[in-house]
């Protein structure tokens, strides 16, 4: 049997202060919606999205603390392949007469 | 028998050890599942985005029927809920048993009260003859009832996954009970615990996209 992994634990108060920041940015995907941002409503919502996704996998989720190269490189690897998806997807979309 | 030295004490309680555990190999398994989960929802998201693209207009004005306001309160009332989903795990790591299960019992709560909304919301939608395939929608335009197959085929999925999640929840909250969970053995825990902020991050994406186009 391996001996003992170590528990990183983290403190109460850094959860707390993750989850302010999860309520800040998302008063602010909500006032952005508000605004004329035109052609940028997208990305920037999707930007503050990937943002709060990014504090929940890495703090409430122990990315940040794992070791182990491997649970690291899954996400980026499923995003990864995402962007792979939506780039064919948008390469046959964006040329086509239309979507019936 | 005596034995030598510690060291061999050591082995000789390791060889009666009743369980055989793997806590990374039970993590590394939770992280695959989310990967799964992760493609599941990312494909109908592509979709989305797909139908989006080509019906900008429809989806804008679709979106303008949901309640901001109650969604805006469901995404505070799942992020709370990951929170305290995360400190009830720091609870037992800690020895502090009882707050543990305090935690994960409002975690449970802010789950079925988001179920709450979320089934008031689609029970208005409903009433005003707004669900798949009911004649109301299908005279609209077509982008609209893309939009709104969308919203109920994504949200009802999620929410599927939320009321599992409880489920699982209140699974641990026995075993907590039972002080089968305890500081030697969080992992259970700890997986639950990715499950359901897993959940909370597929709402951070749906929330903007059906909530906040218009």
């Amino acid at each position: 049997m391996k001996p003992e992994e170590e528990i990183r634990k983290t403190r109460y108060k850094t959860y707390a202060l993750v989850w302010m920041i999860l309520i800040i940015l998302t008063g602010m995907t909500l006032s952005a919606a508000g605004m004329e941002l035109g052609r940028w409503t997208v990305p920037i919502a999707l930007a503050i999205a990937g943002a709060k996704s990014g504090l929940v996998l890495n703090y409430f989720m122990h990315l940040r603390s794992e070791r182990l190269l491997i649970f690291k490189v899954i996400i980026p690897l499923v995003l990864a392949v995402f962007l792979i998806f939506i780039l064919l997807t948008f390469s046959d979309l964006a040329f086509r007469g239309g979507v019936r | 028998m005596i034995l030598g030295s510690l060291k061999e004490m050591d082995e000789v309680k390791e060889l009666v050890s009743e369980e055989v555990r793997d806590d990374t190999g039970a993590r590394l398994g939770m992280w695959l599942f989310i990967l799964s989960e992760i493609l599941l929802f990312g494909g109908m998201f592509i979709l989305y985005s797909a139908y989006r693209y080509k019906n900008p207009v429809d989806f804008h004005h679709a979106s303008r029927e949901l309640d901001v306001i109650l969604g805006t309160l469901n995404t505070i009332i799942l992020l709370t809920s990951s929170l305290s989903m995360a400190a009830s795990v720091a609870a037992i790591q800690r020895g502090q048993r009882r707050l543990s299960m305090v935690l994960l019992m409002a975690t449970m709560a802010l789950g079925l009260f988001f179920l709450a909304i979320k089934g008031f919301e689609w029970g208005t939608k409903i009433e005003h003859g707004i669900y798949p395939n009911s004649p109301t929608l299908l005279a609209r335009a077509k982008g609209e009832i893309l939009f709104f197959g969308l919203y109920y085929v994504m949200t009802g999925l999620h929410g599927l996954h939320v009321l599992v999640g409880v489920c699982v929840l209140f699974v641990m909250l026995i075993l907590l009970l039972k002080e089968k969970i305890n500081p030697t053995h969080v992992t259970p825990l700890e997986n639950s615990g990715l499950y359901w902020h897993l959940v909370d991050m597929i709402w951070i994406f749906l929330y903007p996209l059906f909530y906040l186009i218009s």
